[in-house]
């Protein structure tokens, strides 16, 4: 996944904590560093050419390569700025979280079990109603906590489409209908499905190192109570004032912010630069089959990043000329991944889960078009 | 980079960088140009964006903000460097609507298919008179005819839009275009008209013309449509809403 090699170059190596520095742990840990600069510098590459060729092409010069450079960077700024509010809520709500929110009340109230957890997870969009930006850092945060896995991976998947918003956007597209049930009732099975094939893994296969040892301390303090003294989710102590500990949420809001805007940059930048190298014109013409129409629809999602609250009028642009199954896949595929969310998803799991986590619901959603493709067809 | 770790420096530089990015955000709402970017609908997104980012900054402030204890929290200057691009890149390029450069390679929009749009949008762009209709509200009302080139013949025209001459077009004739924006720029597409006009060669890309004129019979790319023939086109200033909002 060079996608994420090349973001991970900056920010990772001091960010994450590594293991001691064993010899063969640096070597190994320059070698991957080349590796990032190799495959960045090949991706700058790449970006450059395919920049030239359409200059050659076109013989415009550089005025034309001024005005796709514009283009880019009005592009890039438009996912931005409409992300930002979005992720600050997210934080915020985070940095609330990790302040007033007590880690028994996590555990005595959420169930522990997959399937139950799974259904739950799913569904808690109702009551936090966010989008794909949004939910990241609450999260994260509630797996410092010690939210069981399952509700949190259902939660990230299902909630930015599962919420009263988004339901209310899609209903005044669409309408009652096929296309909306079945975003709903979709959305909400694929993020269950996911999250139970993920209940099977352990914590520290799924989580960051950081993640994993609040997840860790959460879990096994929960029970004997006491929370580690190093632990900057611990809750302060009762003395502190209400002021206070609204001052440390903003903080942690503040801290969570500024680390996922990291990826949401990075996001941006790699859906804006898809969005002017890539002809849209091109991937629509290329096929109107059950098969590829799902396809096509799929990785317009993945690519436009449009925040969920909003893509229902953007599918209504394409319910006409495509296939309900590959719009259907659309609405139900963009809000869990796209390609700035799973970029964001890089601050809470590590890049194969992240992998898992754009595969599975990709598999998942193409199965669903198709299969509706097929079933309308006859 | 002792400096940096230091939790008072990285204070400083987490409200800082907070402050600055409600200042670029406020400034671009301030001139209106947010809107090159964002659907108006979006605007109490932003203020809200802006107060909260100052609220957090003022919260590290000396003497009351806790250093965080997390090792994930530190701002490194790798990821400084990463969140303050977006201004960085937004200084440097002046801000500009999207243009004829983004319609290469994009589909244009002659006719919108039966279903895509909203039957609201249709019904309202049907209730405007002739005069009034933008270039999106004549594509609404096309769509509710099975014939609109000759259900609309000899209707009068009057739009604005900016220049956009597309390759398969004939000599004399251009078209003129909106983008449409539904959420953010990324999710722009744009609605065209095609003007015939003796002069069109004159006009150059991306300059913003008013369009006068009647709408007749014509084709683009072997597909039947209205055409405005043009009695009068005159430059003007682009708009302070570029986009349209459907």
């Amino acid at each position: 996944m060079w996608v994420e090699e090349s973001q991970a170059s900056p920010g990772n190596a001091p960010a994450s904590p590594e293991e001691p520095s064993e010899r063969s742990a640096t070597k190994g840990l320059a070698r991957r560093r080349w590796l990032r600069v190799g495959l960045t510098l090949l991706l700058a590459a790449t970006a450059l050419s395919a920049l030239f060729s359409n200059l050659w092409a076109s013989g415009a010069g550089l005025l034309y390569l001024y005005q796709q450079a514009q283009t880019f960077v009005t592009i890039f700024l438009g996912i931005f700025v409409e992300a930002v509010p979005f992720l600050l809520a997210g934080s915020l709500v985070s940095g609330l979280i990790a302040v007033f929110v007590d880690q028994s009340a996590i555990d005595r109230y959420l169930p522990k079990r997959a399937l139950p957890g799974a259904l739950v997870g799913a569904a808690l969009g109702v009551v936090f109603p966010v989008c794909e930006c949004g939910v990241v850092p609450v999260v994260r945060r509630l797996y410092e906590k010690g939210l069981p896995l399952s509700i949190g991976v259902a939660f990230l998947l299902a909630a930015p489409v599962v919420n009263p918003i988004v339901i209310l956007s899609t209903y005044s597209a669409f309408g009652w209908g096929p296309l909306f049930v079945g975003r709903i009732v979709f959305s909400f099975l694929i993020a269950v499905v996911v999250a139970l094939l993920f209940s099977r893994a352990r914590p520290d296969e799924l989580l960051r190192p950081a993640v994993c040892q609040a997840h860790h301390d959460a879990c096994c303090n929960a029970h004997s109570h006491s929370p580690p003294a190093h632990s900057a989710t611990a809750p302060l102590s009762g003395a502190a004032g209400l002021e206070q500990r609204l001052t440390r949420s903003l903080n942690l809001a503040g801290d969570d912010f500024l680390e996922m805007a990291r990826f949401l940059v990075v996001g941006s930048l790699l859906a804006a630069a898809m969005q002017t190298v890539v002809p849209q014109s091109a991937l629509l013409s290329v096929g109107q089959g059950p098969v590829v129409s799902v396809l096509v629809m799929q990785a317009l999602a993945f690519i436009l990043s449009v925040c969920s609250t909003v893509d229902a009028f953007l599918a209504l642009a394409f319910a006409g000329t495509f296939t309900t199954g590959s719009v259907l896949a659309f609405l139900v595929f963009g809000p869990m991944v796209d390609i700035k969310s799973s970029l964001m998803f890089l601050s809470i799991f590590p890049r194969r889960a992240v992998a898992y986590l754009i595969l599975l619901p990709l598999m998942l959603a193409l199965l669903m078009g198709i299969g509706w493709n097929l079933n309308l067809g006859w | 980079m002792a400096l940096f770790t230091r939790p008072r420096f990285q204070q400083a530089v987490k409200a800082l960088t907070l402050l600055g990015l409600a200042l670029f955000l406020y400034t671009r709402l301030a001139d209106g140009t947010l809107f090159f970017y964002i659907n108006q609908r979006f605007l109490a997104y932003t203020v809200f964006a802006v107060v909260a980012a100052v609220l957090i900054a003022v919260s590290y402030r000396p003497g009351v903000a806790q250093p965080a204890a997390q090792s994930h929290a530190n701002l490194t200057l790798g990821g400084l460097l990463w969140v303050l691009l977006p201004i960085g890149l937004g200084l440097l390029f002046p801000p500009q609507p999207l243009g004829a450069a983004a319609l290469g390679n994009r589909e244009l929009t002659l006719i919108p298919s039966q279903r895509s749009v909203l039957p609201a949008a249709v019904r309202a762009a049907a209730q405007k008179s002739a005069a009034e209709r933008t270039v999106l509200d004549w594509l609404h009302a096309f769509t509710a005819s099975s014939d609109p080139a000759q259900e609309f013949a000899g209707q009068p025209v009057d739009v604005v839009g900016f220049v956009y001459h597309d390759p398969r077009l004939p000599e004399g004739k251009l078209l003129v275009n909106r983008f449409t924006v539904s959420c953010c720029v990324a999710d722009a597409s744009p609605v065209s008209l095609v003007v015939q006009w003796p002069d069109a060669a004159t006009l150059a890309n991306d300059s913003w013309v008013q369009v006068q004129g009647v709408l007749q019979p014509g084709e683009f790319n072997g597909r039947p449509l209205p055409v405005v023939v043009a009695r009068r086109v005159a430059q003007v200033e682009q708009p302070a809403q570029p986009y349209l909002y459907p």
